[in-house]
C-alpha cells in the first residue's frame, strides 16, 4: 500500500519535472540556448495564476492568461536578449550567463511583485479534496498535474509532426543556416518555440502551487532534475525526456522504501551517472540534432 | 571675489559644523534573509528591530544621539551572511550585529571573534552557537534546551514510540540528534527519521512513511513550510500527533494540528507596544520572531548607552564586556541573565486548539 502510493506520487512528481523537460529541450534543441531562465518563467507562471484567482477571476481562466501573460514574456526574451545576443555572435557561453542572471531578475521580480514568501492557493477550495483509486489516493491537483502534462506532451509531439509551423520548427532545428538560405525565419520561429515552451511550463507550476505551496526561489532544483531528465532521455528527444522524468520521479520515491529520504535525490543521481556512464546518447537516439 | 571667499568660508563653516552632528550618530548592522525561503521570517525580524529603533530615536536616541540599523540581505545563505557582516563591519564600521539562522551565525562566529564584532543572535537555536565564538552571544536558549522539556512531556504524556521529522539544516538536525538522545534515554524507541530539504514544499513521501511506522507521536524539527506541511498532513488519515519546539507555533491554527504540542520560550509584550507595532506596520500579530529581535536591539542600546554614560568608545570588545558586567536583562518581552554566552530563559509548553493555543506546562530552564 505505501509501496503503491510511493510510485503514483512519483509519478505526478515525474509528470510536473517531464513538462519542464519537454519545454526545455524544445527550446534547447531549436534554438541551442541552454535556456536555464526557463525556472523563472515556471515561477513566474505560477504567480501570476495565483494572484488572478486572488482577484477572483475562475481558476481556468487563470490559467489561460497566465499561459498567454508567460507566452509573450518567452517571446520578448528571445527577441529582447537571446535574439540580439546571436545576432551579435555570442558564444553559448555567454548566452547561458545571460540567461542565468535573467532567472535571477525574474526570481527577484515575483518576490518584489508578489511576496517572497510561501503562497497557497487559499481563494481554490478543492485544491485540498482528495480522490480514491483503489488503495491510492491522489489530490485533484496531482490529478490534473497527470492529465495536463500527457496533454501537453503528445500535444507537442502531434504539434511537432502534424502542422505546419511544427515541422518549420523542426526544419531549423535540424540546420538553421540551410532555414536561412530556404527563407524558413529561424529568428521567428525561436520566437515561437519560446512562446510555446513558456505558455507550457505553467501547467505544472501552477498544479505544484495548488498542490503543494510556492515560493520563488524553488523552481532552481525543479530545473535541475529537468536538466537531468532531458540528458537522459537523449538530447532533443520530446519522449525520452519525458520518459526519463517520469522514471527519476518514480525512482526517487520509489528508494525511500529502503533508503531515508535524505538520501533520495543523492541516490536517485547516483544511478544517473552510472547510466549515463553506459549510455551517454540516453535512453532514445536522438532525430533532432543542431547542426552546429 | 571676496564676497565669494565670505560665502565659501561660510559654507565650509555650516559643512564643518554638519560634520560632527552627523558622527553623533550610532550605526548597528542586522544581517537578515530578507528574501529566499526565509524572508517571511526575515521580515519579521526586521519590522522588529525597525520598531525598537524609531521608538528610541522618537525618545531622543540614546543620550542625544541617534541610532540607525543598516539592514543586509543574507538570502539565507551563509556565504551571502558572511558578505554582507563584511560590508557593515568594513564600510560602516558596525560594532555589533544582530544575526539570523544558524548556518549563516555559525558561518559569522569566527569573523565576530576575529573583528572583535559583537554579534547578537535572538533566534538561531543550533546547539553549536553556544561556544562558536566569545563574540556571539545568544538571547534565547538553544535547540537542547527546549528538546529536553518537551521530550519529558512527551514520554510522560504521549508514548514511546516516535518518528522524528526535520529540517536538513543546522538547527533541524540538532532537533533530531537532540530528542533522539534524550529520547532514547527515556526509554522511548524511534520508528521513523525522516529529513526535507530547506525550502522544500513537498513532504508527502515523509509523511507517508512517517505515518506507516506508526509512531505515538512524531517530533517535528523545521523552521519554514508549515502551511504545506498542515495541508499535507491533513490529507493523510490517522497522522499522528506533532511535537516540536519553538519553530512549530506557525502551524498552530491549522485544523490539521489541532492537538499537537509545542515547547516556546516565554515572551510577552505590553499591550500599548504590541499596538503601536501593529499600527507602523499594518500587521494581525506582532510575532515571536519581532519582540525577540526588537527585544535584543533593545538590549544593544542598553550596552551603548552604558558605554557612553561611561565616555568609552563604542568597540564590540566594549559591548561585551558591558552585557556581562549587567548580566541581567529584563523587560516586558522576558528577563533575560547572561551567565554564558546564552541566555536563560523560561521554557513553557503549549497544546494547539481548534482556535488558537492553551498552556498546559510552565518551566524553569
Amino acid at each position: 500500500m505505501l509501496f503503491l502510493q510511493l510510485i503514483a506520487d512519483g509519478l505526478v512528481n515525474g509528470c510536473a519535472i517531464g513538462v519542464v523537460a519537454i519545454t526545455f529541450t524544445y527550446v534547447y534543441t531549436t534554438t541551442g540556448v541552454f535556456h536555464v531562465s526557463h525556472a523563472g518563467v515556471f515561477t513566474l507562471g505560477g504567480y501570476l495564476a495565483w494572484y488572478l484567482s486572488k482577484e477572483g477571476i475562475p481558476f481556468v481562466l487563470c490559467v489561460v492568461l497566465a499561459m498567454l501573460i508567460c507566452a509573450a514574456v518567452g517571446a520578448a526574451i528571445e527577441k529582447g536578449i537571446y535574439e540580439k545576443l546571436l545576432k551579435r555572435q555570442a558564444t553559448p557561453l555567454v548566452q547561458l550567463i545571460a540567461s542565468l542572471g535573467l532567472l535571477a531578475v525574474l526570481q527577484n521580480l515575483v518576490a518584489i511583485l508578489f511576496t517572497p514568501n510561501v503562497l497557497q492557493f487559499e481563494s481554490i477550495a478543492w485544491r485540498m479534496n482528495v480522490l480514491h483509486f483503489g488503495p491510492i489516493d491522489l489530490t485533484i491537483p496531482q490529478v490534473l498535474t497527470v492529465l495536463t502534462a500527457f496533454a501537453a506532451v503528445y500535444g507537442l509531439i502531434y504539434f511537432s509532426t502534424k502542422t505546419n509551423l511544427g515541422r518549420r520548427i523542426r526544419a531549423v532545428a535540424s540546420n538553421r543556416t540551410l532555414a536561412e538560405i530556404t527563407r524558413l525565419k529561424p529568428f521567428e520561429v525561436y520566437v515561437y518555440v519560446m512562446a510555446i515552451s513558456s505558455a507550457l511550463v505553467v501547467l505544472p507550476s501552477v498544479f505544484i502551487g495548488l498542490d503543494q505551496a510556492m515560493q520563488p526561489y524553488s523552481s532552481v532544483l525543479v530545473l535541475l532534475t529537468a536538466v537531468i531528465a532531458v540528458i537522459s532521455g537523449g538530447l532533443g528527444s520530446i519522449r525520452g525526456a519525458f520518459s526519463a522524468s517520469l522514471v527519476m520521479g518514480i525512482v526517487q520515491n520509489a528508494v525511500l522504501i529502503v533508503v531515508p529520504g535524505r538520501w533520495s535525490i543523492a541516490l536517485t543521481f547516483t544511478l544517473f551517472i552510472v547510466f549515463i556512464l553506459f549510455r551517454p546518447t540516453g535512453l532514445f537516439a536522438t532525430k533532432i540534432r543542431r547542426a552546429s | 571675489m571676496k564676497l565669494f571667499s565670505v560665502a565659501m568660508a561660510a559654507a565650509l563653516g555650516i559643512l564643518c559644523h554638519a560634520i560632527p552632528s552627523k558622527a553623533q550618530e550610532i550605526v548597528l548592522g542586522a544581517v537578515l534573509p530578507l528574501t529566499g525561503p526565509a524572508a517571511q521570517i526575515g521580515l519579521e525580524e526586521q519590522q522588529g528591530v525597525q520598531f525598537a529603533t524609531d521608538r528610541i530615536n522618537a525618545d531622543g536616541g540614546i543620550r542625544g544621539r541617534k541610532v540607525k540599523f543598516i539592514f543586509e540581505d543574507s538570502q539565507g545563505k551563509p556565504d551571502q551572511g558572511v558578505l554582507a557582516f563584511n560590508r557593515l563591519v568594513d564600510l560602516h564600521n558596525t560594532p555589533s550585529i544582530l544575526t539570523a539562522y544558524s548556518s549563516i551565525s555559525l558561518a559569522l562566529a569566527p569573523l565576530a571573534t576575529r573583528k572583535k564584532i559583537l554579534v547578537v543572535n535572538p533566534a538561531a537555536q543550533t546547539n553549536k552557537l553556544d561556544d562558536a565564538s566569545p563574540f556571539l552571544v545568544n538571547t534565547i536558549p538553544l535547540v537542547r534546551d527546549e528538546v529536553e522539556v518537551m521530550t519529558k512531556y512527551a514520554v510522560a504524556k504521549l508514548g514511546k514510540k516516535a518518528a522524528i521529522l526535520y529540517e536538513n539544516a543546522a538547527a533541524g538536525v540538532d532537533v533530531r540528534d537532540d530528542f533522539k538522545k534524550a529520547f532514547e534515554a527515556s526509554g522511548g524507541t524511534i520508528v521513523a527519521d525522516e529529513a526535507i530539504e530547506f525550502g522544500s514544499t513537498n513532504f508527502r513521501a515523509s509523511l507517508l512513511k512517517i505515518a506507516a511506522a506508526k509512531p505515538d507521536f512524531v517530533f517535528v524539527g523545521m523552521t519554514v513550510g508549515y502551511p504545506a506541511l498542515a495541508d499535507q498532513v491533513a490529507q493523510i488519515p490517522g497522522f499522528p500527533i506533532g511535537v516540536g519546539t519553538t519553530f512549530l507555533r506557525p502551524i498552530v491554527g491549522h485544523p490539521a494540528a489541532v492537538g499537537w504540542f509545542h515547547s516556546g520560550i516565554k515572551s510577552g509584550m505590553k499591550p500599548e507596544d504590541e499596538a503601536a507595532f501593529h499600527k507602523q506596520f499594518n500587521v494581525k500579530e506582532m510575532t515571536f520572531f519581532s519582540r525577540e529581535y526588537a527585544n535584543s536591539a533593545q538590549i544593544i542600546f542598553k550596552l551603548i548607552d552604558d558605554l557612553i554614560s561611561k565616555n568609552k568608545p563604542l568597540t564590540g570588545e566594549n559591548l561585551k564586556a558591558a552585557l556581562f558586567e549587567i548580566k541581567t536583562f529584563e523587560s516586558p518581552t522576558a528577563k533575560i541573565v547572561f551567565n554564558s554566552n546564552t541566555a536563560k530563559r523560561e521554557v513553557e509548553i503549549f497544546r494547539a486548539t481548534a482556535t488558537g493555543r492553551e498552556l498546559v506546562q510552565a518551566s524553569v530552564n
